[in-house]
């Protein structure tokens, strides 16, 4: 596990999500990657029925198919918790503090690509059916330091992103020299709740989506 | 020699097979002459490769013309004959059941083999010998009729000097931690952590630094016993420029390894490799001095020149 960057992408014009998706995938392809399975993010929110007169908090709970027996629950900017796969059900239990807003469920899907030593995962970002933008991950395994390589994954990201290569993410602008932690995941999936939140506030494009 | 020589050998063939040699030889010479100057100069570019390949179609006939010759004067000149033999060997000849044990031809041709072969042989290590690459305390060639000298001492040295110039070493460089290890009996297996971008397996023997394994930051180096890894199967989702067999710098730095010698001081190599190493704290952060980019083929430039310790991609680092 290394460096990893989320960052969504731009659907091409007049095409669809599914399309851009395709054109992404074949050009992935043409550069010489292996297609290794397909991968999922996904993410669920839930609303705590706290204290009346504090503003409800919103709890976010997010699997990823990169470590299937893991589940993170994480407050947006706030402590992250990484618990085992029993985790939905003690949500569950939980039903009298936090309240699930089953209208808001995130997912994101797609095929898992393996280049030297690059993982690349482009996936539809979907919510309640409806696809609403791209993301792409793209992980540097040798890697632990991401000021280190930053400058390294832009260039390989432009090599198939074309022009849509992203900023430094923020979780990175925080602590450059330090180890990006890959055990538990955490700063992969503060980026998805960054990225899925910034999808979420869009309104669905009216044109496009065909 | 009792017997007179006898005329089986026909001089004049010889002499004329002599000189069908030297045609032949000039003829091929010619040949790899006119490869040489290339395609002459004419108006259209058709014209001058038809001229070229009509004149090397004319030398290569040439040579066909002056082999053929040369076998018909071989044919002539005979076989030399076997009836001058080679003192004492040569009452193996008078073994009259020449078809079934032809002892004396084969002897004759295991000479004339075994000559060659020494021929080649002394040509082959005076060639090799210019590049000197021993790595062991033995002496080559005559030793074996002389006493074997004594082992020179900087081959058997105590532990605790080998651990004074190791930690000496690590002094030099704040970036780096060297890690002393003896998990099996005087041999000092090192482990290098270069800052936060790779960790380095040095095994040694005494202060010679016999394998290196480099791999990544985040990889386990330790197995179930808790004794330092020193042998990695080539996994399929282990980093690949790290993993030895890609040009990695596993690769690069077992070429570093045979590159630093000196067999008289020992701690200069220890140095100068590790001040070549130490130059990899960099090693996604520098771009490649010669194309400028990042990546080759989704690897970074893992090269690092030996004087300069620049960054080069391994196909870039001509």
């Amino acid at each position: 596990m290394g460096v990893t960057c989320v960052c969504p992408v731009p659907v091409a014009e007049g095409k669809s999500v599914q399309q851009t998706v395709d054109i992404l995938h074949k050009k992935l392809e043409q550069l010489g990657a292996v297609k290794q399975g397909s991968f999922c993010v996904d993410c669920e929110t839930y609303q705590s029925t706290g204290n009346p007169g504090q503003p409800s908090k919103l709890l976010y709970v997010m699997h990823n198919s990169e470590v299937p027996l893991s589940c993170m629950a994480l407050f947006e900017g706030g402590p992250c918790l990484t618990a085992d796969a029993n985790f939905d059900v003690l949500m569950v239990k939980l039903k009298s503090h936090f309240q699930n807003a089953k209208g808001h469920k995130v997912e994101c899907r797609g095929s898992r690509y393996r280049y030297c030593d690059f993982l690349i995962k482009v996936g539809a970002v979907t919510m309640s059916s409806s696809a609403r933008g791209i993301s792409v991950e793209v992980e540097y395994c040798p890697c632990v330091v991401p000021g280190d390589c930053w400058n390294l994954m832009r260039e390989f990201m432009q090599s198939f992103l074309g022009n849509n290569v992203p900023e430094l993410p923020t979780v990175f602008a925080a602590k450059p020299e330090g180890l990006f932690a890959p055990a538990d995941c955490v700063d992969t999936m503060t980026q998805y709740l960054e990225l899925f939140n910034k999808l979420r506030k869009l309104q669905i494009p009216a044109s496009n989506v065909r | 020699m009792s017997e007179p020589i006898s005329v089986g050998v026909n001089l004049d063939a010889f002499s004329h097979a002599i000189s069908g040699i030297q045609a032949l030889r000039s003829s091929v010479s010619r040949v790899f002459e006119s490869l040489k100057d290339g395609m002459k100069n004419r108006e259209t570019l058709e014209g001058r490769e038809k001229k070229f390949i009509s004149e090397f179609q004319d030398t290569l006939q040439a040579v066909n013309r002056d082999l053929n010759e040369l076998e018909r004067l071989s044919g002539l000149v005979g076989r030399p004959s076997e009836s001058h033999p080679l003192h004492n060997s040569g009452l193996l000849s008078l073994d009259p059941v020449q078809d079934k044990t032809p002892l004396y031809s084969q002897l004759l041709q295991a000479y004339k083999w075994s000559n060659k072969l020494q021929y080649h042989a002394g040509l082959a290590s005076s060639l090799l010998n210019q590049q000197s690459l021993k790595r062991s305390a033995n002496q080559m060639g005559a030793s074996a009729k002389r006493r074997p000298k004594v082992q020179p001492s900087t081959l058997v040295l105590p532990p605790q000097y080998v651990d004074d110039v190791i930690s000496r070493v690590g002094r030099m460089f704040p970036d780096m931690t060297i890690e002393l290890f003896r998990p099996n009996g005087t041999s000092a297996v090192l482990l290098v952590t270069l800052g936060k971008v790779l960790k380095a397996i040095v095994v040694m023997r005494s202060l010679f630094i016999d394998r290196t394994v480099v791999r990544g930051f985040n990889e386990n180096v330790y197995s179930e016993d808790g004794k330092v890894r020193l042998t990695w199967a080539v996994k399929t989702n282990l980093p690949l420029c790290f993993c030895s067999g890609t040009l990695s710098v596993t690769d690069h730095a077992t070429t570093a390894l045979l590159h630093y010698q000196l067999p008289q001081m020992p701690d200069v190599v220890v140095r100068s490799f590790m001040t070549w190493l130490r130059s990899y704290i960099k090693l996604f952060q520098s771009s490649c001095q010669r194309c400028g980019r990042f990546l080759q083929d989704g690897l970074p430039p893992t090269w690092r020149d030996f004087r300069t310790l620049e960054a080069f991609h391994d196909t870039c680092r001509l």
